[in-house]
């Protein structure tokens, strides 16, 4: 360089000699939903987000943000806009969407094994059909068995979840037993990190089986609908015994586990939906600190009632404010609680990394996350999709756990159900703010409104999905980072110091 | 404030050297050893002349002890190039610079000294020794040493394999995907390299580091460093233009960085060109405390290691007391007056010696 | 838009089709197709839009303010969704490419007042 270029390189130079010089900006994908009132959220492709006063999305589009505002330094730095055709830093975002979508390269994780259909409990919610409890000619069969943890090691992921299930799949423990030392046998030359969870009704633990869950590290998950007289009221056979039974189950195992190994689930029915506070603080008084506040289940009898799901729809949303208002509360009071469910769309809102969660990803967890070997040897995409074969409806039988892997898992159903598994390009998720941080779910849509894709404007899924999604922003718009603190703590499952 | 250069009268000195202290004589005056053996002398005053190689006439001598290594030229002036018993040696590769920080404490120099000081390096390193803990390496911007930086590094890999390397770069260059790719066929797990972001929006970066195109060059070259994962550090040097964006700034590494290993948030220093351009940078950090500390225990709250660097306790705010490190290099650490009566000397850094100025609200904590 | 009809369990709009696409107002529609039955008839330039089963008890102008608000916003997000649709490809092809080729075109330059070239570090 020339003396005189040397001297003005080394000249201090004001910002504005920092400008592209463009006089006009780029858009870069994105989509927007309203928040409440007042605002509306940006969401860009990668799933980044900023709060925003209505009608920024079109003041955006219609180039009508000058560069002096502050918004047009947040647009740019995240990624909403650009001042050039194609940004600078494309490979950053390019990066970024990859390792959201990276579940994908995991594939298959969660591994169901319905050992067996008999069960001691007659709980009125089940979906699935019971047997009574000595008819073992519905147990899997030790080869079934077998061929579907061959299966199950064929999975590119690195970890993978053994999730016993039934019935009650304790009155099979033979099996459980088997199915958890070849496991572990096969493990030795697959390496692969392995979780065995037994989902039990605790009532039927014996020291044999929970010195055997301690050896082999074994998660225990129950059913815990809350409150004694919840929890009773759902098991009319068993009537009051109901709870103390389970109390019973859970502390035994946790004396012989370890607290952390036990977790518990609820079931939601109409009777609970008046009773978020009093389910939650059961989970506390339990020693329980995180809680999923689950919807009721639409599977089974009452599916095809359109307008009681809908009722149900808002009296559940109203339940999960409700209830989740009041974990809030608790966290600001010092007293860590997490919901499980909020927990997953906050990691998709405020962290850049892949959540796989098999009931609100896309492309969706059938196959891609989970998969369902049940006791006769069928192979199900997921877990309610065998509770459709039990009203004769195959849809989503992939096909027996003895037909080869390629044909159960990549196999024309597969293809076929690949069509209608990405929220990307089904109607009305197409363009909806909220699509990075929800799912799609075809086996819902088949099962409750005959379509695989689904119609949004009276799909629960979508009802519910968006409300959640939509309050969680409007409590972030609303208070800021003190909330954000609490979230935070949930996605770390870390306290706040 | 530690010397680290001084000068005396060349004797019989044909050529510059490197050379390591070995012993003191009776006197107090200084042998020293070069790579091919030879033995020079460091006097104070003016001995006969001998036939040896000598500088004579030095002023003061004291500062230097056994052990530590120096540079000699041939006009008699002496640099400390490694001290044995300090945590702070680094190799200084140019005086150069890409960048041009409008609060740079080591202002670049327009010469091209890339040889000059490579030279001095290959003859360091073999001479420090192997239980050095760690040992930086800084300028002006290093990269601009090309393809002689793989040469240095590799060298300090086979010489120094037990040494954390601690490289301070703009980070610039690694928007070339070589450059990424050519430092990970070095294959040293105890690389770390620091690299400067000052905000999540690209104007404000290039305007801090008065160079265009520096935000995106250096973002690309983050992702390409872990892409070939290297271990990577990123410094914030807090100030009138940098803080305000803080939190989203923190929000950002998060988000696109969060790979990086450590994010030191560092104090001003009030030398170089910082004192030029004080209107545009000079703040009491008091002032940015907020900014601060939301981005802190953001950060921590995500997982991330941070630390606090070069800000004096008493202007903290508590929770972020347990963040802050005694950063400053022990050859400009310093205390003032306030801080006789301070209960907390023991662990705070003290401020910098080479600060012309300091905050106006540094008091003693009792 | 213009309200053509307004009574009883109906409502008729007339949309010129300069001022909105037929994909924005199909989108748009769709979300009140579930409550609502809804017809659409293209006639000259216009586009109209027959809704009917409106309840009794529904307030029909809020519902028309909300419609307008909702076109508003689905041109936005046509807007967006033309615009972006190639930068959106592009961004989604490089997100799952194996890249073993260099792109070794970064923004700027890296000198400083002697001159660097990037290319003394060998490949």
């Amino acid at each position: 360089m020339d003396a005189g270029t040397i001297k003005e390189f080394r000249k201090f130079k004001s910002i504005d000699k920092y400008n592209t010089g463009t006089t006009t900006y780029f858009l870069l994908p994105f989509r927007f939903h309203q928040v409440n009132n007042e605002k509306e959220v940006l969401v860009n492709e990668v799933g980044d987000f900023l709060i925003v006063p209505i009608g920024t999305s079109t003041r955006i589009a219609n180039r009508q943000i000058n560069d002096k505002e502050e918004i047009y330094a947040d647009l740019i730095a995240n990624f909403f806009i650009s001042e050039k055709p194609i940004p600078d830093l494309i490979d950053i975002l390019a990066t970024r969407y990859r390792t959201k979508k990276s579940f994908l390269d995991e594939f298959t994780a969660l591994h169901i094994f319905v050992v067996s259909l008999r069960c001691n409990h007659s709980c009125h919610y089940c979906q699935v059909s019971r047997v009574s409890e000595n008819k073992q000619d519905f147990d899997i069969s030790i080869a079934d068995l077998k061929a579907g943890i061959e299966h199950m090691f064929r999975t590119p992921s690195s970890s993978i979840t053994m999730e016993f299930q039934g019935g009650e799949p304790l009155l099979a423990f033979d099996k459980v037993k088997y199915g958890i030392q070849y496991a572990n046998l096969l493990n030795e030359v697959h390496n692969k990190e392995i979780t065995f969870v037994i989902c039990t009704n605790a009532t039927v633990f014996s020291d044999e089986i929970l010195e055997f869950c301690a050896q082999h590290n074994v998660v225990i998950s129950t059913s815990l609908d809350g409150p004694a007289f919840l929890h009773n009221a759902n098991r009319p056979k068993t009537g009051t015994k109901s709870y103390e039974m389970v109390m019973q189950g859970i502390e035994l195992a946790r004396e012989k586990l370890g607290h952390d190994k036990i977790s518990a689930l609820m079931t939601t029915t109409t009777l609970s939906l008046d009773y978020p506070i009093e389910i939650i603080d059961n989970y506390i008084e339990n020693g329980f600190s995180n809680i999923f506040l689950r919807p009721i289940s639409p599977y089974g009898f009452a599916l095809k009632n359109i307008k009681k799901n809908h009722y149900q729809t808002q009296r559940y949303l109203d339940f999960y404010k409700k209830g989740l208002d009041y974990i809030i509360q608790l966290n600001k009071n010092g007293h860590f609680m997490v919901e499980d469910y909020t927990t997953v769309v906050l990691k998709k809102i405020l962290t850049p990394f892949p959540v796989s969660y098999v009931d609100l990803q896309s492309p969706a967890g059938m196959i891609n996350n989970v998969v369902v070997f049940n006791y006769d040897g069928s192979v199900y995409a997921t877990d309610e999709s065998r509770m459709l074969a039990e009203n004769q409806d195959f849809t989503f039988k992939l096909g027996h756990v003895q037909d080869s892997y390629h044909s159960l898992f990549y196999g024309e159903k597969a293809q076929y159900f690949s069509k209608f598994w990405s929220n990307e390009t089904l109607a009305g998720c197409a363009d909806c703010g909220f699509q990075a941080y929800c799912g799609a779910d075809p086996v819902f849509h088949y099962a409750s409104q005959g379509d695989l894709e689904g119609f949004r404007p009276t799909s629960d899924f979508c009802t519910k999905n968006m409300e959640i999604i939509r309050h969680i922003f409007d409590l972030i718009d609303r208070e800021g980072n003190d909330i954000i603190k609490i979230f935070n703590s949930w996605i770390n499952n870390t306290p706040q110091n | 404030m530690i010397q680290l250069k001084t000068r005396g009268i060349p004797i019989n000195l044909t050529a510059p050297t490197v050379a390591t202290i070995i012993s003191q004589t009776w006197s107090k005056d200084l042998v020293a050893n070069t790579p091919s053996g030879q033995t020079v002398f460091l006097f104070k005053n003016v001995p006969p002349i001998q036939d040896k190689i000598m500088i004579v006439g030095i002023a003061t001598l004291e500062y230097l002890e056994e052990g530590d290594i120096i540079y000699i030229d041939t006009n008699g002036s002496i640099h400390t190039l490694f001290r044995k018993n300090s945590h702070h040696n680094a190799l200084f590769i140019t005086d150069r610079c890409n960048s041009n920080c409008l609060m740079c404490s080591q202002p670049p120099k327009n010469v091209d000294d890339l040889t000059h000081f490579f030279n001095i390096n290959t003859s360091l390193i073999p001479l420090i020794s192997k239980d050095t803990i760690e040992l930086g390496i800084t300028g002006g911007e290093p990269t601009l040493l090309g393809q002689r930086f793989i040469t240095l590094l590799g060298q300090i890999k086979d010489e120094l394999p037990n040494t954390d390397i601690h490289i301070l770069t703009n980070g610039r260059s690694f928007a070339w995907k070589h450059i990424p790719h050519a430092l990970s066929n070095i294959n040293n797990e105890r690389m770390v390299y620091g690299i400067p972001l000052y905000s999540d929006y690209y104007r404000q970066h290039d305007y801090i580091v008065q160079a265009k195109d520096a935000f995106n060059q250096t973002v690309l070259g983050l992702h390409n460093m872990a892409k070939f994962k290297h271990r990577l550090e990123l410094r914030i040097v807090l100030h009138k233009e940098s803080f305000k964006r803080l939190p989203k700034l923190a929000k950002y590494i998060y988000m696109n960085f969060p790979f990086v290993e450590h994010i030191a948030f560092m104090g001003l220093e009030y030398t170089g060109y910082t004192i030029a351009n004080k209107d545009l940078l000079w703040m009491e950090p008091t002032e940015y405390s907020d900014e601060l500390e939301d981005a802190v225990l953001y950060l921590n709250a995500m997982g991330m290691n941070v630390s606090i660097y070069n800000l004096q306790l008493c202007l903290l705010k508590p929770s972020l007391w347990k963040f802050a490190q005694r950063s400053i290099s022990d050859w400009k650490q310093n205390y003032l007056k306030e801080c006789e009566s301070c209960s907390e000397t023991e662990r705070c850094g003290g401020v910098f010696a080479t600060s012309k100025k300091h905050s106006q609200l540094i008091q003693a904590i009792k | 838009m213009k309200v053509e009809f307004n009574e009883n369990n109906k409502i008729v709009l007339k949309i010129q089709s300069t001022l909105y696409s037929i994909s924005v107002v199909h989108k748009c529609f769709y979300w009140y197709s579930g409550k609502f039955d809804i017809d659409i008839e293209s006639v000259d330039n216009n586009l109209i839009i027959k809704m009917s089963n409106i309840p009794d008890d529904m307030d029909k102008n809020s519902l028309i303010s909300k419609i307008k608000k909702d076109l508003l916003d689905f041109n936005t997000r046509e807007i967006i969704a033309l615009e972006t649709k190639d930068i959106r490809t592009l961004l989604i092809a490089k997100a799952f490419a194996n890249d073993d080729e260099y792109d070794e075109s970064p923004p700027g330059i890296l000198d400083d007042p002697i001159g660097f070239n990037p290319f003394d570090f060998k490949k």
